[in-house]
């Protein structure tokens, strides 16, 4: 821009100055900064920019959405609720008296491979009803000590489950509530065999669990919450438990339980032997099981391309609606009439 | 011995005598200042020895130092964080912190408690800076030196070490260190000049003499011998009273404010004078009339309060559901959160303490609704915008007199663009007080070739382009602007009226009381005349060759030329016999002198009206020739005074004389009985002609108030001046014009008069009210008339002093309002001072009447409080009063301060935009660019980044309320704590910042261009609830956007491998999205993008960025959760970038349809302006720098305003000689105390214009 029309501007009266005493003179010194005449552009949302702003989003929108909707698709899932199924009918009126009974809580359920599963299959699980974010429940755990056994005392945020007479590692009400339902799979009584390792995320393995703390007291209270875990085998190794421990943002949700490192085909029946150990009856906690191929984006989403779709659509619609209105009523840009001191002259 | 003693200790305490120990009943006087009236006198009296130390140490007087600050070293911070807490944001913030340190914390407390300290350290540090500035302007004030006399020699000290009694010397144009009793001058008689501006705006000098006996206290010698002893009143803040006795050598002088010197006025045309202290430091006068600096909030501030207060009320009502939901939801099936007795707020039996305390962790968890750094951001974008923007504008500079603008405070910055009413005085504001010899009418001849600029103006409507010959004499004298060879160097000689001429001069050199001073020289001669009119009456006769140059008590003494013949230059003695002085009824001056030759002539120059009233019936041709002349001027916005003379017989002047003596000596009624007098001997007077004084306009005046009611600004301008005068005035600057309907409610009628003549006051005092009850209601029917059509015209009411004075009586004031209200401009004629406040109080009060119109409307019998004009903006938008301060900058300030004060006894909420306070302008003209410009984006800056503030925080907090519902309510966050507490402090708190300080809708010179669209500021468009409401809404739509598409694309692995994300990866993912989302938003908010907008946004997303690599990357000692590497594992996944894509698209998607749909169907104001102008590069102010937008010069800009001044307007005269000094002037002169005005000015004055301060720039 024209820099030194102001400066020069300036300068005339800089120069009507010099009869006065210049050396007091109090002027403030020309800067475009506190002249507020930083150069700048001005956008005026111009009906011309309002449509190809919303072109462009939908010429990027609808292929981002067709393609991660495809992807979707191209996930097979099987969910299996098995929650009720798998209580014996004659405990169907107490579960919870079921659940906690030292009775033999094996089930059986077939699955049927509706498509074509290429591996890995993953095996989740998923609850329900199952307040993982609870504030109660998220803080009820103690980093320190999971990550270093120097720390193992360090239990104080663990509460109520803290120590009972003994410190318990790993503290707290999330490790105290480990998922024990175990799963296995046979098809055509054929053993499918389920990869328990790497379901975590390295990050946690490798940086939050440490590899020389050792599981010490855990489940030994009075109060069995969940699962009990090997006292030999560092925590950095216990994958369930890593698992369980990166909270849940929702009171439903999935976790990583294992991988099938085999193709299924479609119409294979698959027998699921399951240890229904886990209580989610108190609660009226669904339990579902989940198995699931995954593409290049993840698992099974369609939110995600529905919503790019949605919002590629409507903009297209939109761009539409006002090419209309532009055509069919333009209004002309910088119309002095649409003043309002030119509307209504006279006040 | 002393009766003034006597009569002032009265009853009470007679028993101080003389010999009573003075030191004893020195009551330390209150230092609580009353408004506008003099604060009772604290008994006793303070004695002063002159010269003496160690007899006044006995007293223990305070010192001359003074302190303006707010605070101290030890009071900084008890006070500094008290006014800090006095904000509700802080104080809540304060709650939140404390609860945050107890466990019912849903955060850790650091999270609370750092950003709080932050924001008080920012704020406290920005108070110290601003005393600190204070205390070194009083400490460039305290070592100011002066001279003291001391071992019989001057000595030089500072201000700070002068002593109560010290006798010191003061030289020309030098500052009063302190109230100052006058000894001795330099000049004869004891004599001073002072010039009194700083305290009361007056320029006129001001002459103050000595009592005789101390005449000669001059030089060191005679001062040593000085043993005197003073003894005074207390310390009090009447400006205009002085009472006390000088004992000299056992005699007792009585004092009078003819002695005083107060502090803060300078010594003018005087070498140096000799005082003794009286009042040091903050018992001076003028400190004493100086008030605490009240801590001002603007109409943002408490509507941000009032946002904090409803955002709260939200927030309370979220948490009480949200309570009660966790009272119901806790449950012990939930075996797996073991809710059992062991913490209170878990326990399943007491659902009612777990609802208590959830309500807590509620409220500590949706602290952040109410953004912390709200404060600290508009604080800071106001100081920026004052220190850098207003201080620093080339356009509010005045080169003349090296004045940049100076914002004093920046508390109320924004309230510049919504001012609605401009209050301005006159003298000195509208006009320059500047007067010159224009034109004169001699003999029936018009004098003076200068062409006027009405004619210029009438032939620039005609088309007649007049050739423009400016400044032909490049070395005009000051006060003369006259060019008309025919009367100068004698060449009135040839004059057809050569006789006439001859008088005219001698009557300009005679009648009047202006005192000469300097060398008696023409060119080095100085006029001191209480009015600047006789000055330049004076000067004229001087060029004209009557030079006076010498005054004694009886005698005038006239050097003239060219009298007898041409080339012959004579000093003639006039012997002055009697000066019958001018007042506002008579209206004349008159003096009556004897020729050296014995020859008795009675030379009088007045008004029109009454001179012609007192004329000889003769030479009809000539009187009506000078009737035309007279008009013609009047018309032309010229000041004109007619000159007359009579010709005395000494018979009759002794005889008249004698009734004279008689009344003059009169103790009851003096005044009256001296103007029946003049009366006898003011008739049969020749007419000699009349002058024509203009008063030029300050430059730019029409146009700049043109633009200010083109930007719907109401203008009232409030005038000592006569009513003609002040029509005439706002004529010239456009205040008024022919297309208005001007109401004029005067008490200059016959019937009033009438009754004023029968002196009897009660009846005077009815009879008034009545009349001006039935004008008002006159005027105001008419109006309503006018108003109810649709495009009738503007109104303009003018009405003066008297009248206005008995329309402020409570039972007309709501008329008077109602009608001013609705006029565009109102003009104020002959108020006085105290009725200038009260003009403003007026308002103030009765706008907060008008609040409640709904309810009077609605049932209550106010019948006659209908509404004028268009309700809506009348009843809902804010007035905003903006006073003009520029001459009179101290009365100003004084008054605002009243309102101020006055405003909070009522405990009104009416908005009043003191804008002045807060930019105390150089020039008039210069408060539309600074107005217009820079502030029509100021309230839409911070309102909107306010707005964006609020929503931006709205959008967090949502969503961490949706979370709470699939949290049972537990109130576990759904964010970091850091994440929260840095939101608005770091993440987004510079673009609101940048957005506040640089988005401007058009640039400067397009709003000076369009000043319509400071409507918008006044109707106060952007920061409506409305507006509120809009950003609230989209604000909780994107929180949804934001949440749900988070929370809904995460249900599911996340990569290819199967992986799911935990809390802390979706709401780092959500966060992410907040932060990007809530930044592009304020960029779309934009109107001008530059290159620190680009910084800002960018740097903020980039902030977060880096704040989350590095927080998410190390490992912390502390309890971090699942923070760590969250950012990393996200950002391996493609899930991140897609969704990245989508929220924030899909959270604008509607605000952008909004703004595309609001500009394309409802476009506001500015838009449309800025779409005209979109093709033009942006120089913006180049145009500006030049006063005056449009091609006019200022000149032609001014007659063409005088050009349109009416056609009946130009029958009157422009009489106009009624200075306000002019009388108290002659009053003082005469020995008669001037009446003690009621409304006494002073605010810091002396602070003020002190030239130094070394600046560090």
């Amino acid at each position: 821009m024209d820099s030194n029309t102001p400066s020069s501007s300036a300068g005339g009266i800089g120069s009507a100055d010099t009869t006065g005493a210049r050396r007091n003179s109090k002027r403030p010194k020309y800067s475009r900064f506190t002249q507020q005449e930083l150069p700048a552009c001005k956008p005026i949302l111009t009906p011309k920019w309002v449509i190809s702003a919303f072109l462009l989003v939908s010429i990027v929108f609808i292929p981002i959405g067709v393609v991660s909707l495809y992807a979707s698709r191209d996930v097979v899932e099987i969910v299996h609720r098995y929650d009720t199924d798998c209580i014996p009918a004659d405990a169907r009126n107490d579960k919870v008296g079921f659940i906690q009974s030292p009775r033999v809580k094996t089930c059986n359920r077939t699955l049927t491979v509706p498509k074509y599963m290429k591996k890995p299959i993953y095996i989740y699980y998923q609850l329900d009803n199952f307040y993982q974010n609870h504030r109660r429940y998220v803080k009820s755990r103690s980093d320190q000590q999971l990550r270093s056994p120097g720390s193992e005392n360090d239990t104080s945020a663990c509460k109520p489950e803290d120590n009972n007479g003994m410190t318990i590692v790993p503290c707290g009400l999330v490790a105290w509530s480990l998922f024990n339902d175990t799963y296995d799979f046979t098809r055509n009584n054929q053993l499918l065999a389920i990869n328990k390792r790497g379901i975590s995320w390295k990050s946690d393995r490798d940086h939050k669990f440490g590899k020389d703390v050792y599981p010490k007291n855990f489940q030994n209270s009075t109060r069995i919450g969940g699962a009990h875990l090997d006292p030999l085998k560092p925590l950095s190794e216990q994958e369930d438990l890593i698992v369980w421990m990166r909270t849940a943002a929702l009171p439903t949700f999935r976790k990583l339980y294992g991988k099938i490192e085999t193709d299924l085909q479609a119409g294979d029946l698959i027998n699921v032997t399951l240890k229904n150990n886990y209580n989610t009856y108190s609660f009226d906690g669904k339990k579902k099981l989940v198995l699931s191929t995954t593409s290049w984006l993840g698992g099974k989403n369609d939110f995600l391309g529905k919503a790019y779709l949605t919002v590629g659509g409507l903009c297209f619609f939109l761009a539409m609606v006002f090419v209309i209105i532009y055509l069919v009523k333009p209004r002309q840009l910088g119309d002095p009439s649409y003043l309002s001191w030119n509307r209504n002259p006279g006040h | 011995m002393s009766g003034w003693r006597g009569s002032r200790l009265g009853g009470g305490g007679g028993g101080v005598g003389g010999g009573g120990s003075p030191t004893a009943d020195r009551i330390p006087s209150s230092r609580t200042v009353r408004l506008g009236k003099v604060q009772p006198q604290a008994p006793g009296h303070r004695t002063v020895f002159c010269n003496d130390r160690e007899a006044n140490a006995l007293t223990k007087f305070k010192g001359n130092s003074v302190s303006t600050t707010k605070y101290d070293v030890f009071t900084f911070l008890p006070k500094g964080l008290f006014e800090q807490f006095r904000r509700v944001a802080n104080l809540y913030f304060l709650m939140i912190s404390i609860l945050s340190c107890t466990p019912v914390s849903p955060v850790s407390p650091i999270t609370n408690v750092l950003p709080l300290s932050l924001v008080l350290l920012v704020s406290l540090v920005k108070e110290a800076w601003e005393d600190w500035k204070r205390f070194q302007n009083d400490m460039a004030i305290n070592n100011s030196i002066v001279d003291v006399f001391q071992d019989q020699k001057w000595v030089c000290i500072p201000w700070k070490k002068l002593q109560v009694g010290d006798i010191i010397r003061v030289k020309q144009d030098g500052f009063f260190p302190a109230d100052l009793l006058f000894l001795a001058s330099t000049n004869m008689d004891g004599v001073c000049y002072i010039e009194t501006a700083n305290l009361d705006g007056e320029t006129n000098l001001k002459i103050r003499k000595a009592l005789e006996k101390t005449w000669d206290y001059l030089t060191p010698e005679k001062i040593s011998e000085f043993k005197g002893e003073v003894q005074c009143e207390q310390p009090n803040n009447s400006l205009y009273t002085f009472t006390g006795n000088l004992i000299i050598q056992k005699q007792t002088l009585p004092l009078s404010p003819n002695q005083l010197l107060l502090r803060g006025c300078t010594l003018r045309n005087t070498e140096h004078i000799v005082g003794v202290v009286i009042f040091t430091g903050h018992e001076t006068k003028v400190m004493m009339n100086s008030m605490k600096i009240p801590s001002k909030r603007s109409t943002l501030e408490k509507k941000l309060d009032k946002l904090i207060l409803i955002l709260f009320s939200v927030l309370f009502c979220m948490c009480l559901l949200g309570a009660i939901g966790s009272g119901i939801f806790i449950n012990r099936k939930y075996y797996y959160l073991r809710f059992d007795n062991s913490e209170k707020q878990f326990d399943p039996d007491n659902r009612f303490v777990v609802a208590v305390l959830t309500m807590f962790t509620l409220i500590t968890l949706y602290s952040p609704i109410i953004p912390i750094s709200l404060y600290v951001s508009v604080e800071m974008i106001k100081f920026i915008q004052s220190t850098q923007f207003i201080n620093n504008d080339l356009c509010m500079y005045h080169a003349e007199s090296n004045t940049p603008a100076l914002a004093r405070t920046s508390n109320l910055n924004e309230e510049l663009g919504q001012v609605e009413y401009i209050f301005s005085d006159k003298t000195g504001t509208l006009t320059r007080n500047l007067m010159e010899f224009f034109k004169c009418s001699i003999g029936g001849e018009v004098y003076g070739t200068g062409v006027s600029e009405i004619e210029m103006g009438t032939a620039q409507r005609s088309g007649a382009k007049m050739e423009v010959q400016k400044e032909t004499n490049a070395a005009r004298e000051k006060g003369f602007n006259f060019d008309d060879a025919r009367l100068m160097r004698g060449a009135w000689r040839n004059e057809p009226n050569p006789d006439f001429c001859k008088e005219f001069f001698r009557c300009l050199a005679i009648c009047h009381t202006v005192l000469p001073e300097g060398d008696d020289s023409p060119e080095k001669i100085r006029y001191q005349a209480a009015s600047p009119d006789e000055a330049a009456l004076v000067t004229a006769a001087k060029n004209f060759g009557f030079f006076f140059y010498k005054r004694s008590p009886t005698t005038i003494h006239v050097r003239e030329s060219h009298v007898e013949k041409m080339g012959k230059v004579q000093d003639v003695p006039y012997e002055i016999l009697n000066v019958l002085e001018f007042n506002s009824t008579r209206k004349r001056q008159s003096v009556v002198c004897r020729y050296p030759d014995g020859r008795l002539v009675l030379y009088c120059k007045g008004a029109d009206t009454v001179i012609y009233e007192r004329l000889a019936d003769s030479e009809n041709d000539l009187k009506r020739t000078t009737r035309d002349h007279l008009e013609q001027f009047g018309a032309a916005g010229l000041r004109t005074l007619c000159l007359a003379y009579r010709d005395l017989s000494s018979d009759s002047y002794e005889n008249w004389n004698e009734k004279y003596i008689q009344a003059k000596s009169s103790l009851r009624d003096r005044e009256k009985k001296l103007d029946e007098v003049a009366e006898l001997i003011e008739k049969d007077l020749v007419l000699i002609g009349c002058t024509a004084i203009e008063d030029k306009l300050q430059e730019g005046v029409p146009a700049c108030i043109e633009t200010l009611s083109r930007a719907g600004i109401k203008i009232w301008v409030l005038t000592g001046d006569k009513l003609e005068t002040a029509i005439n005035i706002a004529y010239a600057c456009k205040l008024i014009n022919n297309n208005m309907k001007q109401f004029i409610i005067s008490s200059e009628t016959d019937a009033i008069r009438e009754v004023e003549d029968r002196g009897d006051q009660v009846e005077l005092a009815r009879f008034m009210k009545d009349t001006v009850k039935d004008e008002l209601k006159r005027c105001y029917e008419e109006a309503k008339q006018y108003l109810r059509s649709a495009s009738g015209p503007k109104l303009a009411l003018v009405i003066d002093g008297k009248c206005l004075m008995y329309a402020l009586d409570p039972t007309l004031r709501v008329m008077l309002l109602n009608m001013s209200l609705n006029c565009s401009s109102v003009v104020c004629c002959r108020v006085s001072p105290l009725q200038k406040a009260q003009v403003g109080l007026l308002n103030c009060f009765l706008l907060d009447f008008m609040r409640n119109i709904k309810e009077m409307k609605n049932g209550n019998q106010h019948k006659n409080f209908t509404w004028l004009g268009d309700v809506p903006t009348s009843t809902r938008a804010k007035r905003r009063f903006l006073y003009s301060v520029v001459q009179n900058r101290v009365t100003t300030y004084y008054l605002l301060e009243m309102l101020i004060k006055f405003k909070q006894c009522l405990n009104l909420s009416i908005v009043i935009g003191f804008v002045i306070m807060s930019a105390a302008f150089s020039e008039y003209s210069f408060i539309p660019s600074c107005l217009i410009p820079s502030s029509l984006t100021s309230p839409f800056n911070h309102n909107n980044s306010l707005a964006a503030s609020v929503a931006a925080m709205y959008s967090a907090s949502v969503v961490d309320t949706l979370l709470q519902f699939c949290t049972g309510i537990s109130g576990q966050r759904f964010y970091d704590d850091w994440f929260q507490s840095l939101f608005n402090v770091i993440f987004t708190a510079l673009p609101v910042i940048i957005i506040g300080l640089f988005d401007k809708d058009v640039n400067a010179s397009l709003s000076k261009k369009y000043p319509e669209l400071y409507k918008e500021g006044i109707r106060d468009t952007f920061f409506k609830w409305r507006v509120v409401a809009t950003w609230a809404f989209f604000a909780i739509y994107q929180s949804l956007v934001l949440y749900y598409f988070v929370i809904a694309s995460s249900t599911s692995g996340m990569n290819s491998s199967g992986k799911m994300f935990g809390l802390w990866d979706v709401s780092t993912m959500a966060f992410t999205c907040v932060v990007v989302t809530v930044n592009l938003r304020l960029l779309m908010m934009c109107n001008t993008i530059t290159r620190w907008h680009h910084i800002s946004v960018g740097g903020s997303i980039l902030a977060w960025f880096i704040f989350i690599f590095i927080y998410s990357g190390v490992v912390l000692p502390k309890e971090q959760e699942n923070i760590y590497f969250v950012i990393y594992v996200l950002m391996s996944t493609l899930y991140f970038y897609i969704t990245l894509l989508l929220v924030p698209v899909a959270a604008l998607f509607c605000d952008f349809v909004y703004l595309g749909v609001q500009r394309w169907f409802f476009p506001y104001d500015y838009q449309i302006v800025q779409e005209i102008h979109r093709h033009e590069p942006d120089n913006s102010r180049v145009g500006l720098l030049e006063i005056g937008n449009n091609d006019l010069s200022p000149d032609e800009a001014r007659s063409f305003a005088i050009m349109q001044l009416p056609g009946q307007k130009s029958k009157h005269t422009g009489f106009a000689f009624d200075s306000p000094g002019y009388e108290s002037f002659f009053a003082s002169q005469a020995g008669v105390y001037v009446p003690q005005k009621a409304w006494d000015v002073a605010r810091r004055a002396s602070m003020r214009t002190r030239p130094k301060i070394p600046s560090k720039n």
